[in-house]
């Protein structure tokens, strides 16, 4: 029989709309605002519209029945649970930062701003989802080309513009050299299906390692590393985020590290269906390799940022440093091949699935207080800026500290229960050799030690928002929506941090099984 | 009468007043804030309730406790290595029984296993037993001078800072009362936050933000640590049965005796890599552990961070730090460090530990003779008393252990009341350089009583409280079966630490309450300066008076520690018995039930005995003085 005629492959490619139906109404709603922008323009309007996209795109994700494709080998987008979840963080986080970069949007471009904004949310979700090297690839220029629209928008400035073209260049460059990466996966495999790829290497990998696998997969990371701002890949995060607009440094420090965590997932092969058929090595050399870029990002971000003295910058090497943390979730998913006994396990992809969700929350929240307080005239540029804020402007700051707080990991907060669940997975990684096993040892010890150096640069924000008199009052944008979202996000973060159950039943639900699975045994044991 | 007495007693009631002891602090620090300057009444009457609930805690805990004490002494397995919290909220026994776990869960590993037994979780489990109850009393008690001695000192937001007051207060009560190990370690870095805003927002010295932000750094990257440690003992020990991972506290010990014994065994037989690989991971989950316990103790050379917040500090604020902060990193060494790694402790505890508990101990009193202001005298005196503290920790004995329970409720009340004195100083003056006053004894006599109750307290006169438990602790440094010299030596420097202290506590006495009249400008110029009022009656009083009791009585005291006590120290025995590569020596658990109580009572009883020889007949125990050395062999 003809394969093409095969029923199942037809419904599996007709089937794929089905399962990008949120995706096509936040598309749809760009479009339209990108269009009929031109007849009409202003902030009120496309803010509205916009926000009825996100919310439909919702209720189109809650509702739409979603069959698993029947051929995931033919398949360009799997619906798994894994893709649910990085689609809802998606639209909560695009729900954010329509709210929080209110008083940076202005009339004229607002229905180019928002349309991006949600071009780019509809990328995300789809890196999440998707199942197809190619299709990987498109949902991540998806994010891209809007966020250098979004950075030339107001570029008014030099520092504007100069972050816009820093970070254009890199992207492309980074796209680039993952292409070359995913040349590599479809030479050796013969399959640009994710599916098919991970499976043909799974098998390759149980009879002699491929060397040629390893160069597309270091490729890959590099390429994706430059979204998440892994360290030798960060250069541009800190000019970036000090230049770029601050509702798109919000977007930029969030949107594209939760689709370069999805999609580094994706490709390693961490979202399948079993966790432990990895396709890649997972003894020593990619975890290693996985390793010293968590530590070399944790350490480096956190250290560098001690140096800081703009807020925009330190948050940039902050949120490299938290890029690190949540590497471990990688490191330690990346290396599961066998789980003993009905023992602890957090799964790595569980711990980096709360953690992205806490990172999110608390980001967002303290890019919502810079937003809020910064004017055109008197942007926050320097800590010292905030001097007193805790006097002049009380909510606000207590949504600042409380995010503050969380990214340093105290108790309470969200971030201290990622931190948590990182901490304990890389404890129980159950690595294949001795040495390894050590190794994950120490990157609790090292993250431990660097989230005590990372203290101390938000510790001194707290500090000059408290204990510092203000010397010259900000006045504050006024803008009730920044205000409003610092707030419900500083409350999701003590909320998420007192009771994070529903948070952490969430994420183990949408990660890969990782206790002992119906059938893989003693065949997927080692590699 | 009774029934009346059962109803009121029963675990129900008892599980509602622990959750209001946590409870009721946190509700006041979000209620507080809203108030003006009304606050500080409102505070006050708060901590009074605080102080009644309290009270009825302690009243039916230790009846309860010394209860459970008589029974313990029929249950001596293994199984019985643990701490047995009373109270436990959420009960899984349900209304009326009692099981001592708890089923509130905060956040769940794991899914429920197959059995349909839940999974791996952080619970909300709080509970009393010996070692917390007495230290939850004394959060509440201390909270009262601090609030009375800030009455007119806080000016600026009272509300904001009565607020603050309590939610430290309410985490140092939550740390003491959980047993789930994150839950104990939420608690503790919670008190970072109200500490950080209280030193640096109503610090009273120009260095006051540096103050607050060195003071939260060193406790934040000493406390990481030991939650990395925390965390390594939690995921080394599961279950032995069921495989799972428990971060409840009593269930911990359990399974951590249960693999060393195991381990023992083995090694008895002649196989013991085992025991030495599990001894070798304790070694580096004790370095973890107590990386954030002596940072907090402080024990020297972590001490750094002290003198600028006990300085910097507004004064009732410096009360609670002292008073409760420092307890939490001894109550951590013996809620956590001891029984989780119970062979480490004996490995390094006193050989490494105790040696830098004891150079602080000599450094810390050298310190404190040479400064000026009478605060940086007071604190570096903590750090020298902390040390002794620590060194009996350390000893791992029953006297040793009890007097260091015993201690650090002993040392928050003399040490709390001492800065609170200086809180009357302060208020007229402005100042504690000792260099400018003189003759303080004519000028305000009142004062000078307590101030000579307090100090004669702090250095150990017998009769008043840090007597007994100092001696209890030297006693449990004395003991052979640590090995004798290394104790020996420790005790030595310790009794000189002790001689330090009466050395320089009389010389301030000296420059500031005999000698002619000095005294530097009142702060309100308008004003002279009056002798004790009668919100600082209470202030004062209230600790001053709780010296006195304890030191005339504390044997109640004591035999509420007692049944936690001679858990840990059977812990200790065992540890000593692995370490030393010979069996668990049966007899000193066996011989008190059954036989009479000939032979081996002594170890506890010596010291309390020849520690307060007037006052107490009643000691039940207290015969037999002589050779506790001999019988272990």
């Amino acid at each position: 029989m003809n394969p093409l005629s095969d029923p199942q492959l037809q419904q599996t490619f007709t089937g794929v709309f089905r399962l990008v139906v949120p995706e096509i109404a936040l598309l749809g709603t760009a479009c339209a605002a990108v269009l009929l922008g031109c007849f009409r323009n202003g902030r009120g309007l496309w803010f509205a519209v916009s926000l009825l996209g996100v919310a439909g795109a919702a209720v189109l994700a809650a509702t739409v029945d979603q069959p698993a494709p029947p051929l995931p080998t033919a398949a360009s987008i799997v619906p798994d649970a894994a893709a649910g979840f990085v689609r809802w963080l998606a639209l909560a986080a695009a729900a954010a930062l329509l709210f929080l970069s209110w008083p940076e949007v202005d009339d004229r471009t607002a229905a180019e701003y928002y349309g991006c904004l949600l071009v780019a949310t509809a990328g995300v979700s789809l890196v999440g989802r998707a199942n197809d090297l190619v299709t990987l690839f498109l949902a991540l220029e998806l994010i891209s080309i809007p966020t250098y629209v979004l950075l030339y928008l107001p570029a008014r400035t030099r520092v504007n513009q100069e972050a816009a073209a820093k970070y254009f260049l890199l992207s492309v460059m980074s796209s680039a050299v993952l292409l070359f990466g995913f040349s590599y996966l479809y030479g050796m495999t013969g399959s640009t299906n994710l599916t098919a790829v991970t499976a043909a290497l799974a098998r390759a990998n149980a009879e002699a390692l491929s060397p040629l696998a390893l160069v597309g997969a270091v490729l890959v990371v590099a390429a994706v590393g430059f979204r998440i701002t892994a360290v030798p890949f960060h250069f541009y995060a800190p000019d970036v985020y000090q230049g770029g607009p601050a509702g798109v440094v919000a977007n930029l420090a969030v949107l594209p590290k939760v689709a370069g965590f999805a999609a580094l997932a994706r490709v390693l092969g961490l979202f399948g269906p079993d966790a432990r058929s990895l396709p890649f090595d997972t003894a020593t050399q990619l975890p290693l390799l996985l390793w010293i870029l968590a530590v070399l990002t944790m350490t480096l971000g956190n250290v560098l940022a001690l140096l800081q003295d703009d807020v925009r910058r330190m948050l940039a090497y902050s949120g490299v440093a938290h890029g690190g943390y949540m590497l471990m979730g990688v490191v330690v998913a990346s290396a599961l091949p066998d789980v003993r006994g009905a023992g602890p396990t957090v799964g790595g992809v569980e711990a980096l699935f709360v953690y992205l969700a806490a990172y999110a929350l608390m980001t967002l929240g303290a890019f919502a207080v810079v937003l809020y307080l910064s004017t055109p005239d008197r942007p926050v540029e320097a800590i010292d800026d905030l001097g007193g804020v805790g006097q002049t402007h009380p909510v606000a700051a207590g949504a600042m500290a409380m995010s503050l707080f969380s990214l340093i990991g105290l108790p309470l907060t969200a971030g201290f229960a990622g931190k948590l669940l990182l901490f304990v997975g890389a404890f129980t990684a159950p690595a294949d050799t001795a040495a390894m096993r050590n190794l994950y040892r120490v990157l609790v010890v090292v993250a431990a030690v660097n989230a005590a150096v990372g203290a101390y640069y938000y510790l001194r924000v707290v500090g000059v928002m408290y204990l510092r008199s203000p010397l010259r009052p900000l006045d504050g944008s006024r803008s009730r929506p920044t205000l409003a979202a610092a707030v419900v996000l500083a409350a999701g973060t003590l909320v998420l941090g007192v009771y994070p159950q529903p948070l952490v039943t969430a994420a183990r639900q949408a990660a890969p099984a990782s206790g002992p699975p119906a059938g893989a045994t003693a065949e997927a044991k080692s590699p | 009468m009774d029934r009346f007495f059962d109803a009121v007693a029963s675990p129900l009631t008892g599980r509602a007043l622990i959750l209001a002891l946590v409870a009721l602090p946190f509700l006041a620090a979000l209620a507080l804030p809203l108030l003006g300057r009304a606050a500080r009444r409102v505070a006050l009457v708060v901590a009074l309730l605080h102080l009644g609930l309290t009270a009825a805690v302690v009243f039916f805990a230790s009846i309860q406790i010394s209860a459970r004490a008589e029974l313990a002494g029929a249950v001596r397995d293994q199984a019985a290595l643990r701490f047995q919290p009373g109270y436990v909220p959420g009960d899984t026994a349900g209304r009326h029984g009692e099981d001592n776990r708890t089923g509130w869960t905060l956040m769940s590993l794991a899914p429920p296993s197959p059995g349909g037994k839940a999974g791996p979780a952080v619970q909300f489990f709080l509970g009393v037993d010996g070692l917390n109850l007495w230290l939850a009393a004394l959060a509440s008690v201390m909270l009262l001078p601090a609030i009375l001695v800030s009455w007119d000192a806080v000016t600026d937001r009272p509300g904001a800072f009565y607020g603050w007051l309590f939610l430290l207060q309410g985490a140092a009560v939550g740390a003491f009362l959980s047993f789930d190990v994150i839950l104990f370690y939420a608690f503790f870095e919670l008190t970072l936050i109200p500490a950080f805003f209280l030193i640096g927002r109503w610090g009273t010295g120009s260095a006051r933000r540096d103050a607050a932000r060195k003071f939260f750094l060193y406790t934040l990257a000493g406390s990481l640590l030991t939650l990395v440690g925390v965390i390594g003992v939690v995921l080394t020990n599961p279950d032995p049965v069921t495989g799972r991972v428990t971060f409840s506290l009593p269930d911990l010990m359990g399974n951590v005796s249960f693999y060393l014994d195991q381990a023992h065994q083995e090694a008895l037989a002649g196989r013991g890599e085992k025991l030495a690989a599990l001894q070798q991971t304790q070694g580096f989950l004790f370095l973890a552990l107590m990386a954030g316990f002596l940072v907090k103790v402080p024990v020297w050379p972590f001490h750094t961070w002290l003198p600028a917040a006990y300085s910097e500090a507004p004064i009732g604020v410096t009360i609670l730090l002292s008073a409760l902060l420092a307890k939490l990193g001894t109550f951590g060494i013996i809620r956590f460090v001891l029984p989780l790694t119970p062979d480490a402790a004996v490995m390094y505890g006193l050989p490494v530990v105790g040696l830098l508990a004891a150079f602080g101990i000599v450094y810390g009193a050298l310190c404190a003779y040479d400064q000026k202001d009478m605060r940086l005298t007071v604190a570096y005196s903590s750090v020298s008393h902390l040390g002794f503290l620590v060194l009996g920790i350390f000893a791992f004995n029953a006297e040793g252990l009890s007097g260091a329970t015993l201690h650090m409720v002993n040392h928050g009340l003399s040490t709390g009341a001492m800065f609170a004195l200086l809180g009357f100083l302060l208020d007229r003056y402005r100042t504690t350089q000792a260099g400018r006053f003189g003759g303080l004894m004519g000028r305000f006599p009142n004062y000078a009583v307590f101030f000579f109750l307090v100090a004669l307290a702090g250095i150990g006169l017998p009769g008043l409280n840090n007597f007994v438990s100092e001696m209890l602790m030297l006693a449990g440094l004395f003991a052979a079966r640590d090995g004798g010299a290394p104790g020996y030596g420790l005790a030595v420097v310790a009794a000189v630490g002790i001689f330090l202290s009466a050395w320089y506590v009389l010389t301030m006495l000296r420059r500031v309450f005999f000698n002619p009249l000095r005294e530097p400008e009142p702060a309100d110029a308008a004003v002279r300066p009056a002798d004790v009022t009668r919100r600082e009656f209470f202030a004062f009083g209230i600790p001053a008076g709780l010296c006195v009791v304890l030191g005339l009585f504390p044997q109640p005291v004591l035999d509420t520690i007692k049944p936690d006590v001679t858990v840990l120290t059977k812990v200790g025995e065992a540890a000593r018995a692995r370490v030393a590569g010979v069996p668990v020596p049966a007899e000193p658990e066996s011989p008190p039930p059954p036989k009479a109580p000939a032979p081996k009572p002594k170890d506890k009883k010596e010291t309390p005995k020849k520690v307060n020889p007037k006052k107490d007949a009643p000691k039940k125990d207290g015969k037999n003085p002589k050779g506790g050395e001999e019988d272990e062999g």
